[in-house]
């Protein structure tokens, strides 16, 4: 088993990945996730497409939350934003996915700036139940406008592809004897979006302010002593993590392409996000995949078990999801802080100081 | 000045009900540091039990007792059980905690109990109402306002007179010193989630008799309780009191007030404006009315 290579010259520090076996690891989790939809049943297509939604998503909490330690339960205010934006200019005004992307994501990004002043004169639980009063405020917003929003009675979210193209692409595509349907189309597309968050997240961790945000998280009083901008710190935080947060609600429109406003912008919604980035472990980008992914398999698998169970088959498939749900994170919280990835970290140091125990 | 009176009885009803609620989150967080997201629950359980209970043949008055202690009990189990393992740990983590124990609970009231909305049943006729300064109050109104004001004279006697009462207080000001003193901690904490399960049983009751209806959304008032803490400040029980009231009150003038002159834009804006207010108010005094300042050091 190889340790960790000695980190000799100043490249080796700056490398993404810095060992042999991770530059592995990704080449061939990158060759899964590209020929997972190929080979996949319809159901599971659906649940990668949803994996990477909440990879997207749970980047942008991770940021706020775990790099930065500022508690948000808005995390559905901003989803809600994203979504509705791709709602209303693809359904009423024709606009393509790839201008939604960017759109969504400013327009998140302008109201979680909006919170930051309240994010530098509040802290902790004050600030947690300031951003719950956004998620009230977003869904009052949305639910006053029903023209645009359509009300009550919800909204679709068509994804339009290119100027030209109907929801549905007609062009044909084949990627190794198998034609691309559109659900897989989006796959790759989601793919390629939750990719480029991962990547952001990893190297904003590394850079100048990625560095800031932990000192905050850490201790804010004494990053403000050491130099470090705080108030700036948290302003970045807000504003990237709702920007993702933008991102992921489009996406989560397009993949449920239909949208009410009860189920979008809903205290539960943040709370998914929050259960995402505890299961997989706080404060580490690995954390977001490895939750997003143990949230949507094991959500889907404790569907179909659980209800064999006498008492909880009466439950409908949405309790008995959120039932699940509370005990593993209630379960992760008091056994293993740190997540997924905490387990992953102890497995790999066991066997990297094999035979001895530390 | 006949409608303002009508709104400003039924808005006292409704904040002496979110007083209820709002004490009982002051009572545990200043005992344990613990913001707890469940307290909705023990709301609905204490409503749900309730009926039950009175259903069952048992006397108003005695099903009312049993609800809040069992309702209290469930609460000091709670606490025992997935809490003490997480004294001093972030409030961040227990906050989590106590959002999944919440949702645990709702799905064990809907398991047990179902979600169809029922009535309250009261010892009086639920209709009847009374004439105050020419305003007509609903006798449950007035029976809210009356219960929690009692409640509140029994609470300060508590908390200034009784042995567990001085010792909560010192627990809530120094847990350490208060534990060197010989002060059971671990007592302290139980009878405070105990203190604060009950309360939440009595509003529950008395929320299931207000608007008239329980369902499965009666734990939503925990969260509408919420501006009420916070601008009460979280460790202050006089301000969670005040707070309460105030933000009943003010909900349900804006209801009637300030809704018709937003358009389409009011419709149930009265559900967040006491979150508007809150917002705004927090900006000039970040820890609340009566909150402590925290000073920070290094």
């Amino acid at each position: 088993m190889p340790t960790k290579p000695l980190s000799i010259r100043y490249e080796d520090d700056l490398r993404l990945l810095s060992s042999r076996w991770r530059q592995a690891g990704v080449v061939l989790l990158v060759l899964f996730a590209l020929l997972f939809p190929l080979r996949a049943s319809s159901l599971w297509l659906t649940l990668g497409s949803e994996i990477l939604v909440f990879v997207v998503g749970g980047v942008g909490l991770m940021i706020l939350t775990g790099f930065t330690g500022q508690i948000s339960l808005g995390h559905a205010a901003f989803i809600g934003i994203g979504g509705y934006t791709a709602a209303i200019l693809g359904g009423t005004y024709g606009v393509p996915f790839w201008v939604i992307v960017p759109v969504a994501g400013v327009l998140s990004a302008a109201v979680g700036l909006a919170v930051g002043p309240f994010a530098l004169r509040l802290k902790g639980l004050y600030l947690a139940i300031v951003t719950l009063g956004l998620v009230f405020l977003v869904a009052h917003v949305l639910r006053s406008f029903p023209e645009l929003t359509g009300g009550l009675s919800g909204i679709s979210v068509p994804m339009l592809w290119w100027f030209d193209g109907p929801t549905v692409s007609t062009a044909q595509f084949e990627l190794l004897g198998t034609p691309l349907s559109s659900a897989i189309q989006k796959y790759y597309i989601f793919l390629v979006l939750a990719v480029i968050a991962v990547l952001f997240a990893t190297n904003l961790r590394r850079s100048h302010t990625g560095r800031s945000m932990a000192a905050v998280r850490d201790r804010d009083v004494a990053a403000a002593v050491m130099g470090v901008d705080v108030a700036r710190t948290k302003y970045v935080a807000f504003g990237v993590s709702s920007f993702l947060a933008g991102v992921a609600g489009a996406m989560f429109g397009w993949e449920a392409q239909f949208l009410t406003i009860d189920a979008t912008v809903n205290l539960l919604v943040s709370i998914e996000y929050i259960a995402i980035i505890v299961i997989g472990g706080i404060g580490t980008v690995v954390g977001a995949v490895l939750g997003a992914i143990a949230f949507v398999v094991l959500g889907q698998l404790a569907d179909a078990f659980l209800g064999e169970l006498p008492l909880l088959s009466e439950l409908s498939s949405a309790q008995r999801r959120n039932t699940f749900q509370a005990i593993l994170v209630a379960v992760f919280l008091i056994v293993e802080p740190f997540g997924l990835f905490g387990i992953w970290m102890r497995i790999k140091f066991y066997f990297m100081a094999w035979p001895f125990r530390y | 000045m006949q409608t303002f009176l009508q709104l400003f009885f039924s808005g006292l009803a409704l904040g002496s009900i979110y007083a209820l609620v709002a004490l009982g989150f002051v009572v545990i967080y200043r005992a344990s540091q613990v913001f707890n997201f469940a307290h909705g629950e023990f709301v609905m359980l204490g409503a749900f039990l309730m009926i039950s209970l009175v259903r069952g043949g048992m006397w108003w008055i005695v099903a009312l007792g049993v609800t809040m202690a069992v309702t209290g009990g469930v609460g000091m189990g709670i606490e025992r059980v997935v809490l003490r393992p997480m004294i001093g740990r972030p409030v961040f983590v227990t906050v989590i905690v106590t959002i999944f124990v919440g949702a645990l609970m709702r799905v064990a009231i809907n398991v047990i109990w179902g979600v169809g909305e029922r009535g309250m049943p009261t010892p009086w006729d639920t209709t009847s109402v009374m004439e105050i300064l020419g305003a007509r109050v609903l006798y449950n109104s007035v029976a809210a306002i009356l219960a929690t004001g009692l409640v509140l004279v029994g609470f300060y006697l508590l908390f200034q007179r009784s042995r567990i009462g001085i010792g909560m207080r010192a627990t809530a000001s120094d847990q350490e010193v208060a534990l060197g003193l010989g002060i059971p901690v671990g007592r302290v904490f139980a009878f405070s989630w105990f203190l604060a399960g009950s309360l939440a049983a009595l509003a529950g009751v008395f929320l299931g008799m207000f608007p008239r209806i329980v369902d499965g959304n009666i734990w939503l008032i925990a969260l509408a309780a919420f501006p009420a803490v916070l601008i009460g400040g979280l460790e202050s029980p006089l301000g969670a009191v005040i707070g309460g009231l105030a933000l009943g009150v003010v909900q349900l003038l804006a209801q009637g007030y300030v809704n018709p002159l937003l358009g389409a834009f009011g419709n149930n804006f009265h559900q967040v404006f006491p979150y508007v207010i809150m917002i705004g108010f927090l900006m000039f005094r970040p820890y609340g009315l009566f909150g402590t300042r925290e000073v920070e050091r290094i």
